[in-house]
């Protein structure tokens, strides 16, 4: 039987693993990849909780849904633009590692 | 076990280990594959989950769209001729603490504490006859009712605008 | 009555005269000065010198002026100006003044006694309650007046002639004006603060006074200090006293409320008597240090740097009898306390008295001797005090002090009558005994009033010094029954006239003169001195009178406490005790006569040398029991160790905090600048760790804390 835990754990680990890859990868579109995997986590979780929902007025009960929409929409964006200016990155100084990119140290 | 317990648990298992590929694989083509996969499988959650649109649309923009702008920004900063494409840091391991120990929380709290939720439910039932998830969706979006997503559409579209835009005047070649 | 209340006219006389001279006439003096310059003036001086040849000068003088003018020992000018002697004689009359009212209200308290309800004849105050300036005057103050205001009379007239043509005239003058102005501060005070105030005054004009030839250099072969050195050892010596002076007046300030002396002699009858001996003894030590008592004598023989009117009126007559003055001041105080106050003071005394004679026979700066003196004396006036007892009061200290201010300023102004005449002669500063001798043909007034002076302080019988000597000898078994301070006071008056006689022959007298060595006798000096003018001589001669006759005040001791029994001659003459003294004076007499008047100096300085146990003893004496190389060694290496410690600590251990804790900071700083590496992964890091770190603290508190 398929209950919410399910899906939330699901969603944690994902969370997770999105994470370890953000903050342990040098390669710039390594990290995009982990943010991308940790925004798909959150819509699992968001629609897992619109799959369960016991509101009655079924006006509202499809707002999980409608926000894993708008994560999805923004996500393609924000993916459009991190790549451009990793694109830009590397024509400036030829390389896409993010350990490099140090101008704000001390 | 009943059929939508097993498919999810394949599902499951095969997206968690995709996801540990791509942060993984030493090649970074091999770890963008993957990712295509994880975006697969979760396609697959939603439809388990009664979200047929949301499934769709998964796979048109994050399979189709996001994976082909990263193919393309690999082949443009040139990771061809290295052995290591995908390094790791040094001090994973702190990463791996961190991970562990957010994730231990997430789930404790959501599961196991005194606040967790109810845990059951089946919304599907709740939708009237004749009306589906995208009709319902489309409703939702776009029709002037008291209750709907009408302004976040707009702003969304205006983000998209500007994302392009954007895109567009960082990445130009000057 | 008018004549007391107005007494106080008396102290600020003196003031006034020191203001006018250092901002009127010192002035006048100073602007009216030739403008020519330095070396002409002393080269005119020099050869004004040289023009009065007195045979064999060639070689004493043929080096002084080159070397002299650098450093000039005695800056004289050609002529006084009208302004300096101005100066001078306006300073000699206000004390004349003084002292002439001061002698008026003497002879009017042996008539009419002074009423106890004029008291405070002066007030000032200033607010605070308590803590008031106030001036009384009683019998005491008015012994003390007519010495301070008599003896300053005589030096002033003195420093005329003595003083020259010194440049720096007008300045002594004001400066002996400030002195007699602190001194009378002391005489008159009503409570300790005014007592204090001038006490530091006092040493203020002693600093002044002893310092006032500015250039002069050390004699490190003589062992003698500069003058600049000098007063700056008196200052700090008597200020080592005034620590305990001032503790002392503290803590009868807490026990009972008051400065003043009429109330607490009345309000510390209720005190624990162990406290207020406690209290007693650090107030006299105020006095060991005023009075150069053992072991803050040290600064008193140095101070003989100062001109010799200076040695007089200070260090002989007045400023050291302050310490005396302030305890038979404060002596219902010592009489309520524990008997060991008066026993400490005894023994001090009595102590100082034997060391500083013994210190005396062997010196041979002239000065010297009779600054060795002055300490012993003070001793005997400190065993005066401490022996008497509640009935004869002050009376036997007091009396010696009245005595001894007259024949010892005599000793002092005729040492400076012969040093004058010898500057003279021989244009070099002359003090060493060994090059005098013979004296008396040539200066017989001089010698003469010496001689009297002399046999006084022995206590030669019908001398003033005998009276009062005596007295106190024969107290310390009557009294205080206490036979160690008999024999050591005893065996000191011998050694007392011992060496006042050997000083007297070796300046005077010698082998070969008349009175078998007395008078006369060969000159071991070069030129040929002469008396020195009536400025001078006049004073000596006042002075005689009272080296006389001041003993025959036979009821001095109920002057000052009613209650006390006057000294009847009848008893004087008849007692065992007088007897014995009589004998230990001749036996002291006699000895240094015979010894000193028929022995070639050479040949006895050959015997004592010969002898190893009498060359060493001459040695130590000689050096003073070595107690000024001891007090060096004493502060070179614990005064200045520990400052050198405390240097040390306040350089590593305080500045090492501040500076450490600075240093710790910025390496603190420069260690957290590593944070910033400019790298978002390692903000993430730390961003989701601290979420992690947030998360388990939010999940405990809410699992493990139930509401």
């Amino acid at each position: 039987m398929l209950t919410l835990n399910h899906f939330l754990v699901l969603g944690a680990i994902l969370f997770c693993i999105g994470l370890y890859g953000a903050i342990s990868k040098h390669n710039a579109i390594a990290v995009l990849m982990g943010i991308e995997i940790m925004l798909n986590a959150v819509n699992i979780t968001m629609v897992g909780f619109s799959f369960f929902n016991q509101v009655k007025p079924f006006s509202t009960y499809l707002t999980g849904q409608i926000f894993a929409i708008f994560i999805i929409t923004v996500a393609a964006a924000e993916a459009a633009v991190a790549l451009a200016m990793i694109i830009a990155i590397y024509r400036k100084r030829d390389t896409v590692d993010v350990s490099e990119i140090d101008m704000m140290k001390y | 076990m009943d059929l939508a317990t097993l498919i999810f648990w394949i599902i499951a298992v095969v997206l968690v280990g995709a996801a540990l590929m791509v942060v993984s694989l030493r090649n970074i083509v091999h770890s963008a594959l993957a990712l295509v996969v994880v975006f697969a499988m979760a396609a697959g959650i939603y439809i388990l989950l009664n979200a047929e649109f949301i499934a769709i649309v998964q796979i048109l923009i994050y399979a189709g769209a996001v994976t082909i702008l990263i193919l393309f920004a690999l082949m443009l900063t040139r990771i061809g001729g290295r052995v290591r494409t995908n390094p790791t840091n040094r001090l994973w391991w702190v990463a791996v603490i961190i991970c562990a120990l957010v994730g231990a929380c997430i789930i404790y709290a959501a599961t196991f504490s005194s606040r967790a939720i109810a845990n059951v439910g089946n919304a599907a039932g709740q939708l009237p006859a004749g009306i589906n998830n995208v009709v319902r969706i489309g409703q939702l979006l776009y029709s002037p009712t008291t209750y709907s997503y009408v302004l976040p559409f707009e702003i969304a579209s205006l983000v998209l605008l500007v994302a392009i835009v954007g895109a567009i005047v960082i990445g130009r070649e000057d | 009555m008018a004549l007391y209340q107005y007494s106080w006219l008396i102290l600020f006389a003196p003031l006034c005269a020191f203001f006018v001279i250092v901002f009127g006439t010192r002035m006048w003096d100073i602007f009216s000065r030739p403008r020519a310059g330095a070396a002409s003036v002393h080269g005119d001086a020099s050869t004004a010198h040289a023009s009065d040849a007195h045979g064999a000068t060639g070689e004493g003088h043929g080096e002084g002026p080159v070397q002299d003018q650098e450093y000039d020992d005695d800056p004289t000018v050609p002529s006084l100006t009208m302004g300096a002697r101005v100066s001078g004689y306006l300073a000699i009359l206000i004390m004349g003044l003084a002292c002439i009212y001061s002698w008026v209200i003497f002879a009017n308290t042996l008539v009419t006694p002074i009423p106890a309800n004029i008291n405070p004849i002066f007030t000032y105050s200033w607010g605070v309650p308590g803590f008031d300036i106030a001036f009384h005057l009683d019998n005491l103050t008015v012994v003390m007046m007519v010495v301070v205001t008599t003896v300053s009379l005589l030096v002033q007239f003195y420093s005329q002639g003595y003083m020259g043509n010194s440049a720096g005239y007008a300045r002594f003058f004001a400066y002996l004006s400030l002195f007699a102005f602190s001194m009378l501060v002391i005489t008159f005070a009503q409570n300790f603060l005014v007592m204090f105030i001038g006490w530091e005054l006092v040493g203020l004009s002693s600093y002044l006074l002893i310092g006032f030839w500015i250039n002069k250099r050390a004699k490190p072969e003589e062992l003698r200090p500069s003058p600049a050195s000098a007063a700056l050892q008196a200052m700090v010596t008597t200020r080592i006293g005034d620590v305990g002076f001032i503790i002392g007046i503290m803590i009868l300030f807490a026990s009972t409320g008051t400065f003043d002396f009429t109330q607490l002699a009345s309000r510390v009858q209720g005190m624990d008597k162990a406290v207020l001996a406690i209290a007693m003894i650090l107030v006299f030590c105020g006095a060991i240090g005023k009075s150069a008592q053992f072991p803050l004598h040290v600064w008193l023989p140095p101070a003989m740097e100062g001109p010799t009117p200076v040695s007089a009126l200070i260090h002989a007559a007045t400023m050291v009898a302050a310490g005396v003055y302030m305890v038979a001041r404060t002596f219902p105080l010592f009489l309520a306390a524990d008997p060991a106050a008066f026993a400490v003071v005894a023994w001090i005394g009595a102590f100082t008295a034997l060391f500083a004679a013994s210190i005396a026979l062997a010196q041979s700066d002239f000065k010297r001797v009779l600054a060795y003196s002055t300490i012993s004396q003070l001793g005997y006036m400190f065993v005066g005090l401490g022996v008497a007892g509640p009935t004869l009061g002050p009376g036997p200290g007091m009396f010696h002090l009245f005595t001894h201010a007259f024949f010892k300023a005599l000793l002092f102004l005729g040492a400076g009558s012969v040093l004058y005449a010898l500057h003279h002669a021989t244009h070099k500063e002359v003090q060493d005994m060994r090059l005098m001798g013979g004296l008396g043909p040539k200066m017989p007034i001089t010698a003469i009033t010496w001689l009297i002076a002399t046999l006084s302080i022995s206590g030669f019988p019908f001398f003033a010094g005998f009276y009062s000597k005596d007295s106190i000898i024969e107290l310390t078994l009557t009294e205080a029954h206490n036979w160690p301070l008999y024999i050591i006071t005893l065996f000191t008056a011998g050694l007392t006239a011992f060496y006042m006689l050997r000083a007297f022959i070796l300046a005077f007298g010698g082998k070969g003169g008349k009175v078998f060595g007395l008078w006369g006798g060969t000159y071991r000096g070069v030129g040929n001195p002469k008396e020195s003018p009536w400025t001078m001589t006049v004073p000596l001669i006042l002075l005689a009178i009272p080296s006389l006759l001041a003993g025959y005040w036979l009821n001095f001791y109920t002057y000052l406490s009613p209650k006390a029994p006057g000294i009847n001659l009848a008893d004087v003459f008849t007692s065992p005790f007088t007897l014995v003294g009589v004998i230990v004076a001749f036996i002291g007499l006699g000895w240094a006569y015979f010894l000193y008047g028929n022995v070639e100096l050479a040949k006895l300085n050959a015997i004592v040398q010969g002898n190893a146990f009498l060359r060493t003893v001459h040695r130590i004496l000689y050096h003073r029991y070595y107690i000024e190389e001891f007090y060096d060694l004493l502060i070179r290496y614990v005064v200045l160790g520990l400052s050198h410690l405390e240097q040390a600590f306040d350089a590593y251990v305080v500045d090492g905090i501040v500076n450490g804790i600075a240093s710790l900071i910025t390496t603190f700083g420069r260690d957290v600048r590593r944070v910033e590496t400019g790298r978002v992964q390692a903000y993430m890091v730390a961003f989701f760790g601290g979420v992690a770190v947030l998360a388990v603290i939010v999940i405990a508190l809410v699992t493990f804390v139930r509401g």
